[in-house]
């Protein structure tokens, strides 16, 4: 009995195999298929992609894109033209024709993608403000900064220099302007339209630009002729 | 019938094969050796299966520097089921080699090399040996990156040894350099030596089980004593003991069939082993890995000193093949029960575990940086919370540069160089600005890729890396932070 029982086993696992088919295997064919503009789909491509730098919440080091007001301010064009191209000194060009690994297709219904998994969580006032940098006057954006900034970015503040020669070389105005609008509410930076020490209702439009302008007229030629952004 | 009968006579009388072969068949065999005897007929049974696939590969194959790499990939995907050939030859390699070591361990655990088994342990060490090459040359056979890579590896310790290192490395690659030649010198060695070597060993083996018998199921208190062991275990097997077929025979063809079921299911799901990359020795941008067998191998020379390398790879082989030879002499009488021999249980233990820890090291060889292993990892809340814009664009610089692929934050990251949690309580400023462009203890120097600004970015991040509790690190005399001009006030 056993003997029957045993043999019924063995050939069952024979025909098994052999109903397998006589393919060689290839693993790597069996990966889902995924469309890029689903959220799911976004989400995975941020997290082997962006997700170093940018980060979701709190952690994280660049601009989250989770951020309250991003996706209120961000249109696709801006956001697309980021990861195309790349935005400043520390982010390179995702697209294909400058070595990146996407085609332009891909970056579009990937943007596509995250707007439909973060969008609606875009609660900042958003309207008014340009995603892009506008020109403002530095003088004025003194004023702006020593009113409404300096109290933790200022010599006694606590939250460290922004005119620091250092993070001046490093960050691009469109870095300075997006830090300003977009903040960073996780960890305690806040955004365009948040209370600001004199200013219960956030900036206005026009001290955005002054003050970015004042920032970025801090900044000095390196002494070594190193890049600047 | 009876013709059959007939010519079986005629035969029987000018050969004696029936006289040869019946006692084979029908020796006595203990009757308590059951389960833990199946492994050798499964090593055999693996054997023979390399037997057959080799001799069906070596059809196909080109044993030429020029066209092996391609034949294969023929052999994989033009040949019908040629793919499974080379499957099936591939995963019975490593099956073989760990059958033979559970074979050897159930030996050395029961002491069956005690007398008068002596020089059926020392057959065995050797076809441990010839398996071993046979696996490394076949190895070799794929022509790919790991071969490549592989040889290199053999061809330095070669080149290692004292005096002849020079002569020895040109008899191995057939030249200075590893070229046609030395694909065709294994090829030679992988089919007609090695081969030939394993079954004239197989051989001996057998003939030495035959003459000495299956040892009992070690018992405590059953001791060996030589003067006394050979007739005693005789008259046992002759009163007690059982033929080999069908008693014995049965279970290890149920033992051999599992395996064969497992091996084709392991051949038909995975596929076969590489070939890999091409062998070009220009492209850097591999990272080959020995075979399974040898991976504990790689683990161990990887990890070791490097002043030590040479004393160790050249002696150690030596001593441990002198060991596995001298065993049956140094005990070869008394207790065979594990029980009674925990010393030797021990040393068994310690090296299964030392073999299968080394073979984790080698697979994930937690030494070299993995590439774009980390990067992707965002930096964690408590390392970018009350930093300021310039210690948060150095974590970004942190990421930009990679430094994550060998070093790890909060326990993720690469495990080639230290990890980063608690850096500034080890380094000061200027020690970091130092480290990061210069390099050095297996760093390279960033010095050329990063400039002064994200240098500096990078240094003042890491310099936040202590615990709150724990000041950072103070050298009298050294530069405590960013210099003052640019004073990041914390």
């Amino acid at each position: 009995m056993n003997c029957v029982r045993a043999g019924c086993c063995t050939v069952s696992l024979w025909c098994w195999m052999v109903g397998g088919g006589c393919e060689r295997p290839h693993p790597e064919q069996h990966a889902a298929a995924l469309s890029l503009d689903s959220p799911a789909a976004a989400q995975a491509l941020f997290d082997s992609n962006c997700r170093g730098c940018h980060s979701q919440g709190a952690e994280g080091a660049a601009l989250p894109l989770m951020n309250k007001n991003y996706w209120a301010i961000a249109t696709d064009a801006v956001v697309v033209q980021a990861i195309s191209h790349g935005q400043g000194r520390l982010m390179p060009a995702y697209i294909d024709s400058e070595g990146g690994p996407f085609t332009a297709q891909e970056i579009a219904l990937f943007v596509k993608g995250m707007r439909s998994a973060w969008g609606a969580g875009a609660v900042g006032r958003g309207g008014g403000v340009s995603p892009l940098i506008v020109a403002g006057d530095p003088a004025l954006g003194a004023q702006v900064f020593a009113e409404s900034c300096a109290s933790c970015h200022g010599s006694q503040g606590t939250a460290g220099s922004v005119t620091d020669q250092m993070y001046l070389r490093l960050v691009s105005d469109q870095g300075l302007w997006s830090s300003v609008i977009y903040g960073r509410c996780e960890l305690g930076m806040p955004a365009w339209d948040d209370a600001l020490p004199n200013r219960p209702s956030g900036l206005t439009v026009a001290e955005v630009a002054h003050v970015v302008s004042w920032i970025s007229s801090q900044r000095v030629a390196a002494h070594d002729g190193s890049a600047t952004p | 019938m009876k013709v059959l009968k007939a010519s079986l006579g005629w035969i029987e009388e000018r050969t004696g094969v029936v006289a040869f072969v019946a006692p084979l068949l029908f020796h006595h065999v203990p009757r308590n050796a059951k389960w833990w005897y199946v492994f050798g007929s499964a090593t055999l049974m693996f054997f023979t299966i390399q037997l057959v696939t080799g001799v069906c590969l070596a059809t196909v194959y080109a044993p030429s520097a020029a066209q092996a790499w391609e034949s294969l990939n023929y052999i994989d995907n033009h040949v019908p089921m040629g793919w499974m050939l080379r499957a099936l030859h591939g995963w019975s390699s490593n099956a073989m080699v760990v059958m033979m070591a559970i074979h050897m361990l159930q030996v050395f655990l029961h002491a069956s090399y005690k007398y008068p088994r002596e020089l059926n342990w020392i057959t065995g060490v050797f076809l441990l040996l010839t398996t071993l090459a046979l696996a490394f040359t076949g190895q070799v056979m794929r022509w790919d990156q790991d071969a490549y890579w592989g040889l290199g590896i053999g061809a330095a310790i070669a080149d290692r040894i004292p005096l002849v290192g020079d002569e020895v490395r040109a008899l191995l690659l057939g030249g200075p350099i590893i070229g046609g030649a030395t694909l065709n010198r294994f090829f030679a060695l992988h089919v007609f030596v090695l081969p030939g070597a394993a079954i004239a060993l197989v051989g001996l083996h057998m003939v030495l089980i035959i003459k000495n018998g299956i040892s009992e199921m070690p018992k405590p208190g059953a001791v060996v004593v030589p003067s006394m062991y050979r007739k005693e275990f005789e008259e046992r097997m002759h009163k007690d003991g059982v033929p080999f077929v069908p008693d014995a025979a049965q279970r290890d063809m149920v033992f051999c069939g599992v395996c064969l079921i497992g091996l084709v299911a392991l051949a038909a799901f995975y596929g076969p082993f590489g070939p890999g990359g091409m062998p070009d020795p220009t492209i850097i941008d591999t990272n080959p890995r020995p075979d399974y067998p040898f991976m504990w191998l790689f683990g161990a020379v990887s990890l070791l000193p490097p002043s030590s390398e040479t004393a160790i790879m050249l002696i150690a082989p030596a001593v441990g093949v002198l060991i596995l030879v001298a065993l049956p002499f140094m005990s070869n009488s008394g207790e065979r029960a594990p029980s009674k021999r925990p010393a030797m249980v021990l040393i068994a233990l310690v090296t299964v575990m030392a073999i299968a820890a080394l073979t984790w090291e080698g697979t994930t060889s937690s030494w070299s940086p993995v590439m774009n292993g980390w990067s992707s990892l965002p930096t964690p809340v408590k390392f970018v919370r009350g930093r300021t814009p310039l210690e948060m664009q150095g974590a970004v610089v942190f990421q930009f540069a990679q430094c994550r692929n060998c070093h790890s934050l909060d326990g993720l990251g690469g495990k080639r160089g230290p990890e980063l949690d608690d850096v500034a309580t080890r380094l000061s400023y200027d020690q970091l600005v130092r480290q990061v462009q210069q390099g050095g203890g297996n760093m390279p120097a960033y010095g050329k890729n990063l400039d002064s600004a994200q240098t500096a970015a990078v240094v003042a991040f890491l310099a936040t890396l202590h615990p709150a509790n724990e000041p950072d690190s103070r050298i009298p005399g050294a530069q405590l932070s960013v210099p003052t001009d640019n004073a990041t006030a914390r």
